[in-house]
This record gives C-alpha cells, sequence and structure tokens, in this order.
C-alpha cells in the first residue's frame, strides 16, 4: 500500500508531440482513481509513466515517500493489468496465476500461497485446475486479476481492463472490480474512456484532453459542479445540453435568450451573475436532460423557463424515457418520466429547471456559474 | 518394456530418434566388454549393450539422479549423468567401478551430447525455421527439408519481430512461447538478448485485425509479466514457407522505420509504414540538400518545442486556426502571431497547403537524418 504522486509531469514525444502536460496529482493511499477521457488525451501514458514503461520527460513520480523517476519498472513495486490481456493456453489457471512469480523465481511454497491467496480473494479457487478454454469470459478476467494480485503490489495500475468485454459482463465486473478495492485495500489508478465506468467505480476522477488535466473531483461533483464546458459535456449519459444564449438583465432579474425564447434564471443563479462583465454577452448554457420537464407540475411551476420543442424521437428505456428534440435549431434531449405520454413528432412544451442551469464562457469555455 | 516401439522406427525421444542410442551402443561395444548404456532421468533405458534391457528401467538410476553427485557407484554400477543446457536428460551407466570405468562414461556422454546437437541441427523444426529467416539455408532446398520435418509448405504465416529492453534473469521468449505453445504451428525463436521472432501460421481468414490484436495480446502481457516495454514489427503475410525469410525482413524493416517515425508506437505494420517507408530509402545527402533548400541555415533549429508543438496541432487540425486555437486554450490572434512567427524564420506560411506539406515532409526528412546521425 502506498501513496502516488505526480509533480508537474510532462511527456514529449519525438517530434514536439506534448502527450501530458503538467500533470499534478496527489493520489492517496488506498484510494481508487480514475483517469479518464476521450482517445489521445494522454490517460494511458501518465498511466505508463507511474509504472516506468514509459519515460518522464519533466517532472517527478512518487511512489510512497520514493522518487521512482529512475527506478526500473520491475522495482516499483507495482503491477498492471491491461485490455488485452492473455492467458497462457496450455496451463492451468493455477499456473497461469503463478507463472509471473516462477519466472522470478519466487520459492515454490510461496508462490502456493499467494496463488490460493488470490484465488480466494476472486473467489476461483474451484476453477485453479481448469485451463483457460474451459473458462467464461468472466472468470478469465479475474484469472488476469489474479496474475496482478499475486504480486502482492503497493499500487494496482490498470489500462482499460473491461473493454474487451460484453456490455453485460462490463457491468458486472465493474462490480467485482470495486468490490475488489475494497477487500484488497490498495492503491488502484484505473484507466478508462468511458466515463460511466467512471462516475461508478472511483472515488476521485481525473477528467483529462488533450494532454491537460480538466478536473479532478469526486465524481458527484465533476456532475454537479463541471470546471468547463469540456468536463461538463463528457460527464453524464445522454450529455448536458449545451445552448449559446444571450445573458440580458431586466431589472432585478437575469433572462437567458436563445432563438424565440426567453427564460428568466433563478435570483440565486442571477445573484452569481452580479458583478460580472457577462450582462449583454453571449455564453453557453448547459442543461442535463434530467433538468428539462414535460411534466404538468412542473411546467406549472416553471412558467418563466418554457420552452417549445419538437421531439424527433422517443427513446422508452423503461425507468426512463428520453425525448430527443430540437427547441428551434438545436437539437436537445430530456430525460423524462416513463409515462409521458409525449411521442415522435409531438410539438410539447419543455420546463427548463434554472436551479439547475449551467453557464459557460464562450470563448475560454471556462464556468461561470454552476 | 515401457514401450514397445521397435527400434527400427523412427523414434523420437526428447528430440532424439531412439535408434541413434542404440546405433551408438553397437559402435563402442567393441571396445567396451562390461555391460553398459544410456537412460532417461527416471532410469528408462534407451540403449543398452544388453539389448534385452532396452525399453526397461535401471534399479539405480532414479536415486541417482536425484542425488547432487555428478557420478557416483551405486552396487557396483558407475553412474554418470549428461546435463544439456544445465538440465539433467540422460544418464550413462555401465557395470563396473574399476578406474577405467568414469573414462568411458566420459566419453559416452560427449557422444549423447554430440548426437543431441547434431540432431537438434538437424531434425528441430525452430532451427529450421531460424535458418530460413536469417537465410542460412539455400532456397532449393527449404521445400524438401519442409517436406522432411512434415511442415506444411503452403500455409499462412507472418512473422512478428519483438524487441524488448535487455533483461538480465528473465526473457521475453519464455512469455512468447507460453502465449503461443502450438510447437507444430507457431515458432519462437530467440535472435539475441533483445529480439525474439515468433512466426505464427495464420488460421484461415485471419487478417490485419486479428494479427494486430495478437501483437496487443503480446506486448500487453510483456508489460504485465515483465513489466519491460516492448515494440512488434509485423511483417506480411506470406503463403509459402519460403517466403518467411522476406516477412521476417519486413518485420526488421518495419521497427527500424517505427523507431525513426512513430517511437511512441508499441506495433509497427510493415503495410502501414506511411510516408517514412519513403523518406527511408532517400540517401541522407539528398535529405540533406532538401533541408538546405527549405531552411535557411539554423532556422528549423530556432523553432522552439512550444512553436513545434503549435505546429503538430496545426496540422492535427487540418490547418483550422479556430479549432487549433481552441485547443491549444490561446485567442486565435495568438495563434495567427505564431504562424506568422514562424513564415517570418522558416519562409512557410503553414496555412497554405503546399508550404504546410513541404514543412511536414522537412520535419519528417529532419527527424530521419537525426537518427541516421545517432547511429553512426
Amino acid at each position: 500500500m502506498a501513496s502516488v504522486k505526480l509533480k508537474n509531469v510532462y511527456k514529449r514525444f519525438d517530434g514536439g508531440v506534448t502527450a501530458v502536460s503538467d500533470f499534478n496529482l496527489d493520489i492517496a493511499d488506498k484510494e481508487f482513481i480514475i483517469l479518464v477521457g476521450p482517445s489521445g488525451c494522454g490517460k494511458t501514458t501518465t498511466l505508463r509513466m507511474v509504472a516506468g514503461l514509459e519515460e518522464i520527460s519533466e517532472g517527478e513520480v512518487y511512489i510512497g515517500d520514493k522518487l521512482v523517476n529512475d527506478v526500473q519498472p520491475k522495482d516499483r513495486d507495482i503491477a498492471m493489468v491491461f485490455q488485452n490481456y492473455a492467458l497462457y493456453p496450455h496451463m492451468t489457471v493455477f499456473d497461469n496465476m503463478a507463472f509471473g512469480l516462477k519466472l522470478r523465481k519466487t520459492p515454490k511454497d510461496e508462490i502456493k500461497k499467494r496463488v490460493r491467496e488470490a484465488a480466494k480473494v476472486l473467489e476461483i479457487e474451484h476453477l485453479l485446475d481448469r485451463k483457460p478454454k474451459a473458462l467464461s469470459g468472466g472468470q478469465r478476467q479475474r484469472v488476469a486479476l489474479g496474475r496482478a494480485i499475486v504480486r502482492d503490489p503497493k499500487v494496482f495500475l490498470m489500462d482499460e481492463p473491461l473493454s474487451n468485454l460484453d456490455a453485460k459482463l462490463r457491468v458486472q465486473m465493474r462490480l467485482e472490480i470495486t468490490k475488489l478495492h475494497q477487500k484488497l485495500q490498495t492503491t488502484f489508478i484505473y484507466v478508462t474512456h468511458d466515463q460511466t465506468e467512471a462516475m461508478t467505480m472511483g472515488t476521485r476522477i481525473v477528467v483529462m484532453k488533450d494532454g491537460f488535466v480538466q478536473q479532478v473531483d469526486s465524481p458527484s461533483a465533476l456532475y454537479d459542479r463541471p470546471n468547463n464546458m469540456f468536463v461538463a459535456g463528457f460527464i453524464g449519459s445522454p450529455q448536458m445540453n449545451l445552448i449559446n444564449v444571450m445573458i440580458e438583465k431586466r431589472g432585478a432579474n437575469i433572462h437567458l435568450v436563445f432563438g424565440g425564447h426567453d427564460i428568466k434564471l433563478v435570483e440565486s443563479k442571477a445573484k452569481q451573475l452580479e458583478g460580472t462583465d457577462y450582462i449583454g454577452k453571449e455564453v453557453v448554457m448547459g442543461i442535463r436532460p434530467e433538468s428539462m420537464h414535460d411534466e404538468d407540475t412542473f411546467l406549472e411551476a416553471m412558467p418563466e423557463s418554457i420552452v417549445e420543442a419538437k421531439v424527433e424521437v422517443v427513446e422508452m428505456l423503461g425507468s426512463e424515457t428520453l425525448l430527443h428534440m430540437f427547441i428551434d435549431e438545436i437539437s436537445c434531449t430530456a430525460r423524462v418520466n416513463p409515462r409521458t405520454k409525449t411521442r415522435s413528432g409531438d410539438v410539447v412544451k419543455i420546463a427548463i429547471d434554472t436551479n439547475r442551469v449551467h453557464l459557460f464562457d464562450k470563448e475560454t469555455e471556462r464556468t461561470i456559474i454552476n | 518394456m515401457l514401450w514397445n516401439k521397435n527400434l527400427e522406427e523412427e523414434y523420437i525421444y526428447r528430440g532424439i530418434n531412439v535408434k541413434l542410442f542404440q546405433n551408438l551402443v553397437y559402435q563402442i561395444k567393441e571396445v567396451i566388454e562390461e555391460e553398459f548404456g544410456v537412460t532417461d532421468e527416471t532410469g528408462l533405458i534407451l540403449g543398452c549393450s544388453n539389448e534385452s534391457r532396452v525399453g526397461g528401467i535401471h534399479p539405480s538410476v532414479q536415486k541417482f539422479a536425484e542425488s547432487k553427485d555428478a557420478g557416483a557407484v551405486y552396487n557396483g554400477v558407475t553412474l554418470q549423468k549428461i546435463f544439456l543446457k544445465n538440465k539433467l536428460e540422460f544418464v550413462a551407466f555401465i557395470n563396473t567401478s574399476d578406474s577405467s570405468s568414469q573414462k568411458f562414461l566420459s566419453l559416452i556422454s560427449i557422444n549423447i551430447t554430440n548426437i543431441k546437437y547434431y540432431f537438434e541441427e538437424k531434425f528441430d523444426k525452430g532451427n529450421f525455421i531460424k535458418n530460413i529467416i536469417l537465410d542460412n539455408i539455400l532456397p532449393g532446398d527449404i521445400s524438401l527439408k519442409a517436406k522432411e520435418l512434415h511442415l506444411p509448405l503452403n500455409a499462412f504465416r507472418t512473422v512478428f519481430l519483438i524487441k524488448t529492453g535487455k533483461l538480465k534473469e528473465i526473457y521475453s521468449h519464455e512469455i512468447t512461447q507460453s502465449l503461443f505453445p502450438n510447437k507444430a504451428k507457431d515458432f519462437v525463436i530467440v535472435l539475441d538478448d533483445e529480439n525474439t521472432a515468433l512466426i505464427k501460421e495464420l488460421k484461415t481468414g485471419d487478417d490485419f485485425k486479428d494479427i494486430d490484436r495478437t501483437a496487443k495480446s503480446i506486448i500487453d502481457t510483456l508489460n504485465t509479466e515483465l513489466m519491460v516495454k516492448a515494440q512488434i514489427g509485423i511483417g506480411t503475410i506470406v503463403d509459402n514457407i519460403r517466403d518467411l525469410g522476406r516477412s521476417f525482413k519486413e518485420a526488421q524493416t518495419a521497427l527500424q522505420i517505427g523507431s525513426i517515425f512513430e517511437n511512441d508506437k508499441a506495433i509497427i505494420n510493415y503495410n502501414n509504414l506511411g510516408i517514412g517507408r519513403l523518406i527511408y530509402q532517400l540517401p541522407p545527402t539528398l535529405c540533406k540538400l532538401f533541408l538546405k533548400e527549405v531552411f535557411t541555415v539554423g532556422s528549423f533549429e530556432s523553432l522552439d518545442t512550444e512553436t513545434l508543438f503549435t505546429i503538430q496541432k496545426f496540422f492535427e487540425n487540418n490547418l483550422n486556426v479556430s479549432e487549433t486555437s481552441r485547443q491549444l486554450y490561446v485567442h486565435r490572434n495568438t495563434l495567427v502571431y505564431r504562424l506568422d512567427k514562424i513564415q517570418k524564420i522558416t519562409g512557410l506560411d503553414l496555412r497554405n497547403f503546399d508550404d504546410a506539406i513541404i514543412f511536414k515532409v522537412s520535419m519528417l526528412v529532419k527527424k530521419y537524418l537525426d537518427k541516421a546521425e545517432k547511429l553512426v
């Protein structure tokens, strides 16, 4: 068990490409931290720098109190699990898990002990004599995890380990890995491009884009208080609706105007805009799908924030219904009650909950109010 | 008798035709009068001057094999261990304990070792494949030898050349061999401390996506098990065993070109080398001439890392100023200023497609020359 610290870390590849810029992060001992972002954002490169598989161009990486910049990967006391894991086809589960230890010339009794312990944690003791061919996808994934666990590392590094699994198995393994973290009480650093995976597994999430850290926060804070438009759009599914609006001040009230629509901002939000120079300017309004309502009760309660929308597609998901619609020519999604009577092609009234509105600077994309 | 194979048959045991053990014993029998022979480490008699004992178990060998002694006398029988590649493979015995017995056994050991190496050299499939990829066999002999070794001439195969950092104790080939244990179809060949070649027979319908997936799983397994950085060069798919040498050379070229132009990539496919393939073929003098023509002396060097990063992003965004400035978190005017500065230094306006192409190619040529100079 150990903390991990990255201090002003940069990764520059030959030819001037900077994959990671000024990365700073303190990961506490036993923490489950997720690096998330779109493809090419530098999350895997960062993980590989912690592992030592990628050289650090600038900055410092600490595991525990030890500076590990010049420490060989195998001496960093870490274990990695990757996306394209492969089991040795002719070996039993036991041998698959023991192989790395055998190569390191670990005494036989120690190997036996560690494999048994790891198998117990992963609940695969009954499979130890089987060959990979006789295992299900989930069981194979557990064996791959077992290969890392037997090393008894201070830190686990996982690079999209669930990407090759089908959707159902991915959900199941997500839960398994979370439980594993609780059982092992070890530091986990987990890389994924899937924001749902990030939100459901991590205690803290690092959102990255173009090699830069955008925000480091708890899942709920990222969802409710994004630092910028990228984080707002990336976290959440369906993603936040983003609409260009004009801010107008009328007396003591603030109105957001777009297309033929005009909605009044609630007082608490309006106050946050006081003293800023955004009045009279165009900004981007962000509104989550669940903050757009078609129910009568909301329409009655929020008469000053109603817009008209043409519904293109209605997606019934059982516990909720998604309305994919156009407000003027802006494509939006609303997550509404499954008992809604709205159908494709309808023109409906939608109430925007302005308590939940976010505003972003159009130029810098930074958050103005959350 | 533990096996009922007729010794006249071509029965291979531990990589040696068992007939050869008995042939050797027949030849030595003319010199040594006492009963002698060879067993494996479990005591199974593979050859003996008393032919009726072949296939039986020698009563003293197992106990001797478990001891730490290299040679010993048990119940009047002198025994000697025969190690091959540091592993106990055979035991030679002679039914006497006089002073000359040890000498006889040493001579038998030397002969057995030589037979083993000769047999390996001649009949080892891996060795045969190694000779093909390293051009150590005449093209005309390949078909003949392949038939002799029961290797299909026509099968889809490709070469993966795996390069890792130098490892002191553990070797990447053990991992690769364990991932592809089918020794009749896949061959793992150790070339040196850093390079291992995998010659893999492909399944019908396997395409480059499958090959790429295989390469990824090798890289990820090496990373996981050995915690070592690895790169793989992949040759083209060949359908005749004779062409494996070509596929191997292509894999080598892929790694070489990849190390110049795509150093951050772990998997480099010969079929996907892009413009790097063209530049790699150019003579350095021509490249220098080209750079001299494009840049005035020192102008390229005067571009700092930030400027190069800006250029890289500008190219990535298809010369789109707005999108590039957005991604760089700078004002559009700042980017325009930077592009003007680049034009002033290099004489190339990167907003212009022709100039952008010249700059892009120049960067690649410079990369190639820098690497070539380093190698010199």
